[in-house]
């Protein structure tokens, strides 16, 4: 009798080690387990390419003057400085001769590009554009080779500054009143 | 008479025969033979998948070492320096394209309008954000000294081609015989477009008002 009920208890057994342990494991933690290897294998290879670009990078970024990136971060600061821009404005305008009386930020020209010399301070919201921009609205007073000096100016400036309007009101004496709006730029 | 060999001679019960004894033995053997091992399988088998489990856990935390690792190289400082020298240098580049200079239009404005007619006012827009859309509107009142002077301007304007559309409007003639005039016109955008000096390095330099 023995002999017969030995085997069958270890084909039980066998059966139910292999339902029970076998079976659950190699589905679940074993699958789940290579599955996250496989996706840290992936993070993996993906901070190799980072690293491999990050080299590439610096080294092209190193190839460039830092004097050039300097320039270049003046060009395009990473924030608005508008008061400091109006200092450097203002010294423009007395190197060139031009007398300054009213500098103020307007809105963005998005309506047309009409002067709006009293808006409330108002950045261009180009969401998808890494650039900012403003208007600065000025108000002067000098002759017309002096416009011309304080133009180039501007134009050649490190720092980008576009002129959107300009209004020339002239007069008899030679001297003429002048509406400038300029636009800056900024990174965001 | 003899008997054939299948008909039995006496009544009393035999035990069975050997061949069936025989085959019981052997299919309990055999069977025996196949539990035990499936159950040796299933044994081996449940150690292997035990030690697999480990070497995977093993292995999944050595990976996990390393990603920790290479997360912690990544400098989130280093990655924004870059996306911002990307970002200056591409957007630096269409912004120079559409920088406007509006002394190209002074420098040609002198030397295109004859010396008897002068500007009262002046107003130079410029609307569009790229150089495809970019529009420059000019609008001016003015006074020519007679009419002559104030068709040789219009006939200037017309032959120079990059002040188009020029439109002198409100025309009328004073007492003095001089001739007030309101001009509408549109600038060529390359009439105003930045030309960068041809030596940047020094002129940018010497020429830089602006920090």
């Amino acid at each position: 009798m023995s002999n017969r009920i030995l085997p069958i208890f270890a084909l039980i057994v066998a059966i139910g080690i292999f339902f029970v342990y076998v079976s659950p494991t190699w589905t679940g933690s074993i699958t789940a387990t290579k599955k996250a290897i496989a996706s840290d294998d992936q993070a993996l290879a993906a901070a190799q390419t980072y690293a491999d670009q990050q080299n590439q990078l610096a080294a092209e970024r190193d190839k460039i003057d830092p004097i050039d990136l300097a320039r270049l971060a003046t060009f395009l600061p990473g924030s608005v400085d508008n008061v400091g821009l109006i200092l450097d404005l203002n010294a423009l305008a007395a190197r060139s001769g031009l007398s300054l009386s009213n500098i103020d930020v307007a809105a963005p020209a998005a309506s047309g590009g009409s002067m709006n010399p009293n808006a409330a301070a108002a950045q261009s919201t180009m969401s998808t554009s890494p650039i900012g921009s403003v208007d600065l609205s000025l108000s002067a007073i000098g002759t017309y080779a002096a416009l011309k000096a304080f133009l180039s100016g501007v134009e050649k400036s490190q720092r980008l500054l576009d002129v959107q309007n300009l209004v020339i009101n002239g007069s008899e004496t030679g001297v003429y009143t002048y509406r400038i709006l300029l636009r800056i730029y900024w990174l965001r | 008479m003899d008997l054939p060999r299948t008909i039995p001679t006496s009544f009393v019960p035999q035990p069975a025969s050997t061949a069936a004894r025989r085959f019981h033995s052997d299919f309990t053997g055999a069977f025996s033979f196949l539990a035990y091992a499936v159950l040796g399988i299933i044994f081996a088998l449940a150690i292997g998948v035990f030690f697999y489990g480990r070497i995977l856990s093993a292995t999944k935390a050595s990976k996990d070492a390393q990603l920790i690792q290479a997360e912690a190289t990544i400098d989130p400082a280093t990655v924004r320096g870059f996306v911002q020298l990307r970002n200056r240098l591409s957007s630096g580049a269409k912004l120079l394209d559409n920088h406007v200079a509006f002394s190209n239009f002074f420098a040609l404005i002198e030397t295109l309008l004859p010396t008897p007619v002068r500007f009262n006012s002046v107003h130079l827009t410029v609307t569009g954000a790229n150089t495809s859309a970019k529009k420059i509107g000019l609008e001016g009142t003015g006074v020519a000294k007679s009419f002559n002077a104030l068709a040789a301007a219009s006939g200037a304007f017309a032959t120079e081609g990059r002040i188009k559309d020029a439109i002198f409007s409100n025309i009328v003639v004073n007492r003095d015989n001089s001739v007030s005039f309101v001009l509408s016109a549109s600038l060529d955008p390359t009439l105003v477009a930045f030309a960068p000096p041809s030596a940047p390095a020094s002129a940018a330099s010497s020429s830089a008002p602006l920090p």
